[in-house]
């Protein structure tokens, strides 16, 4: 059931989906201990793309097309959430030089 | 052969993920992510979803790591130094991190799938198939993500307007 | 109209009274006060009277305030020839009391004097509840109502210290002997299950016909009764300043001198003496409780009467003689003569009245100078008051042919007649007491009326005191002179109205006054007239005895050792439990709690680190955590 034919090899599903695991394990990673705010977001990138690859993969065993249509949408999603995410850095850069993001931390207590 | 390309594919991926966790200047995570991003949408092709093996080039690896580059250009180089103030950070993480790995590793091994829909894999993944659900079954999600990109265009540009005082 | 209603109307009218003024008396003109509070008195004696005349007798129920399951607590009052009897004597003597105190009070302002008038027909229902409640819850009430009373007239010039001190340490004592009172009546409750007097006594009189746990063994043998009466007896030792709960009674004089009058000597005090009067069932069969009235009484009147000797207020004297002359009174109950004792009461309601209001005239002559010493040669200056003041003291002394005598050698003769140890002892102590009343009453008289007037005397020309003043006390003065004839018993002849009126409801004595008793009364009387009159001829005697002038004028010592024994440990034990309890428990708990929480929310806070590398961490491990047993509990 979770294998498929491709031009007469056969893949098995749930190695996409340990890829997408391991991909996302990466991002989590990334996000939990890198301090540049520009690479937190591309790490979130890198997240989102591995949850792309399970949809995809799913919908490919399922044979159901909706997985590839979640992801588009998912894609629209990460590109506007990106460009909001930069524009915002772009804005606390004005102010001071961001190197950790560690430094934006006055709401604490 | 196809099992071939998928090796090599999730090898570039790999790599380009730790490229991307690792690298100390920005501008080289963005670039190992795009290389992440192309050996995906090689194993989108792999798995019928022709359209989105596309999109992911022009949109995703074109657009959107583009906008990371410029933005990358705009702020000028920085680099990460130190060893930073959270000192249990790194390690609490690796654990957390881990642990969840072996998680879903451990789902594997039990995991049953259903039965698959019918489906015909001749138009399976293709244009048309897209645009029928786009356009059908999913037209109200079509349209607010639409809207959505919409907003994130105004809140972009009115984010990082200089101040007209 | 009907019995019932006209028993009613007896409370209402002093209750509507008090409403009203307490309402809108003090914005009304004063003349509104002047009329309604003695008139709702005196309303309330013509209907005494109606009832008294027509001869009315009923145990009247006017609604059901408790039912629970058999149990059933009517509001209902007793009329009887011994409720009646003192009826008259609250309402008439209190009547005449309010309206002389119109006169007296004059100098307060108007929401004063309204409030004097509002807290004196409080009083004067709470008393007829008292005597009119036909079960003891009400009795009960009233009790309580009437110490109330109390303390707010004690206490009516509340800017003085000493009157406000006075005042509580009346109350504290009156519920000392309301909680004697009350747990008396929840023995008798426990024993009959029932709390109206019809009930209680019906049972105590046929044990056969009672209703629930009837243990009523004979005449002497009931213990559960001997408690109740003991604990009853609690009350009226209070209630009547009889020792040991006599304190409060020489301080009350704090309070306005019509006050004193009406409630320190004509009514309230006699409650007690009422009280074992109606309890006589009770008493009858309670012999210990029964001998231990007798014994109070005697041990206070003499006790009461040293100390009255050294007394330099002349309304001082006037309390402690009060309190001997209540002494006689449960004297007299306590050995089973009743009506002797109650014919008493009335006696000493007028004379006492008549005395109190006097010494008023006087005390307002004198811009309130209250000391004895500073008097002297009023007899010449103010001659009506003198002449009832002198009518007043003869009655006291017990001189015929003033009533004083008839009721006081009555008492004296029926205890001197009794058969047994206990009727001669008390005897021996009454005695005693005439003679020392006579002495202390001489000493009164000549040292505020005879001789040359003092050097320090307030006011040159003292002037008499107006109308509304005087006609209450030439009203009281008659009665004085004239009542002895409606009750001849002493003399062994003539009219014994009282004792007839009253033995329809207590007991005759047991006993024959033999004529022995009349001459002892003689010779008792002419021995203490002698003192009287030749009370100022006798040296002082203390200075040779200093150390007895010394106790007598510390009131032996009683007032020094409840502070020591009573108030100061309660004093300390309060102060104790506010810093160990109050402040550290109680205060510790509250503040504790706020420590709690404050404490609670900083360790909390420490979770807001502000670094945004946290939270993402935190977010994370949930996550996993929540995945881990999720998976856990779906795998197995």
């Amino acid at each position: 059931m979770s294998s498929f034919d491709v031009g007469g090899s056969t893949l098995d599903v749930s190695w996409f989906l340990l890829l997408a695991a391991i991909l996302f394990t990466l991002g989590t990673i990334g996000v939990l201990v890198r301090r540049n705010p520009l690479v937190i977001l591309i790490c979130i990138e890198l997240m989102l793309n591995a949850v792309n690859l399970t949809l995809i993969a799913f919908s490919r065993q399922l044979q159901n097309i909706d997985g590839q249509l979640f992801a588009l949408m998912s894609m629209t999603v990460a590109a506007a959430e990106a460009v909001v995410g930069l524009a915002i850095l772009v804005d606390i850069f004005r102010v001071r030089d961001v190197e950790d993001v560690d430094d934006l931390s006055e709401m604490s207590g | 052969m196809a099992a071939v390309i998928f090796f090599v594919a999730a090898a570039l991926a790999v790599i380009g993920g730790i490229g991307v966790i690792i690298s100390r200047q920005p501008i080289r995570s963005v670039l190992s992510l795009v290389v992440v991003m192309i050996a995906l949408s090689v194993e989108f092709l792999l798995l019928s979803a022709q359209f989105i093996f596309v999109v992911q080039i022009i949109v995703y690896a074109g657009a959107v790591m583009v906008l990371f580059l410029f933005v990358i250009a705009l702020l000028g180089p920085a680099r990460e130094l130190g060893r930073g103030r959270l000192r249990f950070q790194s390690w609490l993480s690796l654990l957390f991190v881990a642990v969840f790995f072996g998680l879903i590793y451990a789902m594997f091994q039990g995991i049953t799938y259903r039965q698959p829909d019918k489906a015909d894999l001749s138009v399976f993944g293709t244009v048309q198939s897209i645009a029928v659900g786009l356009f059908t079954n999913y037209l109200y999600p079509f349209e607010l993500t639409s809207i959505l990109l919409l907003v994130a265009a105004i809140g972009a540009v009115y984010l990082s307007r200089r101040d007209l005082r | 109209m009907s019995n019932d209603v006209l028993a009613l109307l007896i409370l209402l009218f002093p209750a509507a009274g008090a409403l009203l003024l307490a309402g809108r008396g003090w914005r009304m003109p004063r003349l509104v006060t002047q009329i309604v509070g003695p008139g709702v008195v005196w309303a309330a004696f013509i209907v005494t009277l109606v009832l008294f005349f027509n001869q009315v007798n009923g145990d009247f129920t006017y609604w059901t305030w408790i039912k629970s399951g058999n149990f059933e607590l009517p509001f209902n009052l007793y009329v009887d020839n011994l409720s009646l009897f003192m009826c008259l004597v609250i309402t008439g003597v209190g009547g005449l009391i309010v309206t002389y105190s119109v006169g007296y009070m004059a100098h307060e302002d108007n929401p004063s004097y309204a409030r004097f008038f509002t807290y004196m027909d409080v009083f004067i229902f709470s008393m007829l509840m008292l005597v009119l409640a036909g079960n003891f819850v009400f009795l009960i009430i009233g009790w309580g109502l009437v110490g109330l009373s109390s303390y707010f007239l004690i206490g009516f010039w509340y800017h003085r210290r000493t009157a406000v001190a006075a005042a509580r340490k009346a109350f504290v004592m009156n519920v000392i002997g309301d909680v004697g009172m009350i747990l008396g009546a929840f023995v008798l409750f426990v024993q009959f299950h029932a709390l109206t007097f019809a009930s209680v006594f019906q049972q105590i009189d046929n044990p056969g016909q009672c209703i629930d746990l009837c243990a009523i063994p004979a005449i002497g043998d009931s213990s559960t009764l001997e408690l109740a009466a003991f604990l009853l007896l609690v009350g009226a030792v209070a209630k009547s300043a009889q020792i040991p709960l006599h304190t409060w009674l020489p301080d009350a004089m704090e309070g306005p001198t019509p006050v004193s009058a009406l409630i320190h000597a004509a009514t309230m005090v006699t409650a007690g003496v009422y009280l074992v009067a109606r309890m006589h069932p009770i008493y009858d069969v309670a012999i210990v409780a029964h001998d231990a009235v007798a014994i109070i009484g005697a041990v206070t009147a003499l006790f009461a009467a040293t100390i009255a000797i050294v007394q330099t207020d002349i309304k001082r004297v006037l309390a402690y003689s009060t309190m001997s002359q209540i002494g006689y009174m449960f004297l007299a109950v306590g050995i089973g003569a009743y009506s002797a004792g109650l014919f008493h009461l009335l006696s000493h309601a007028f004379f006492k009245a008549l005395l109190f209001m006097a010494a008023g005239n006087i005390i307002h002559a004198m811009a309130d100078e209250q000391d004895m010493r500073r008097y002297g040669g009023l007899w010449k200056q103010i001659r009506f008051t003198s002449v009832f003041f002198l009518i007043g003291s003869l009655s006291l002394v017990g001189v015929i042919p003033f009533v004083g005598f008839f009721s006081k050698e009555g008492i004296l003769g029926e205890a001197f007649s009794r058969p047994g140890t206990l009727g001669l002892a008390v005897w021996a102590v009454g005695f005693v007491t005439a003679l020392l009343t006579g002495f202390y009453t001489g000493r009164m008289w000549w040292l505020s009326f005879w001789g040359r007037p003092s050097a320090t005397r307030p006011v040159e020309h003292p002037h008499e005191a107006p109308a509304v003043m005087l006609i209450p006390v030439a009203i009281l003065a008659v009665l004085a002179t004239a009542g002895g004839f409606i009750q001849m018993s002493a003399l062994g002849f003539g009219p014994t109205l009282v004792s007839d009126f009253l033995q329809k409801v207590v007991p005759k004595p047991s006993w024959e006054e033999n004529g022995t008793a009349v001459v002892v009364g003689l010779v008792t009387m002419v021995l203490g007239a002698a003192l009287f009159v030749g009370a100022m001829r006798i040296r002082p005697w203390s200075a040779r005895v200093p150390w007895a002038q010394r106790i007598l004028e510390h009131k032996y010592y009683f007032d020094e050792a409840y502070d020591a024994v009573f108030v100061r440990p309660l004093d300390r034990s309060a102060d104790d439990g506010y810093r160990g309890v109050e402040e550290r428990v109680i205060d510790g708990a509250v503040m504790g709690a706020g420590g709690l929480a404050e404490a609670g929310a900083g360790s909390l806070s420490l979770t807001e680190t502000g670094y945004f590398r946290n939270y993402v961490l935190v977010f994370v491990a949930g996550a996993v955590i929540v995945a881990v047993l999720l998976i856990a509990r779906f795998a197995t």
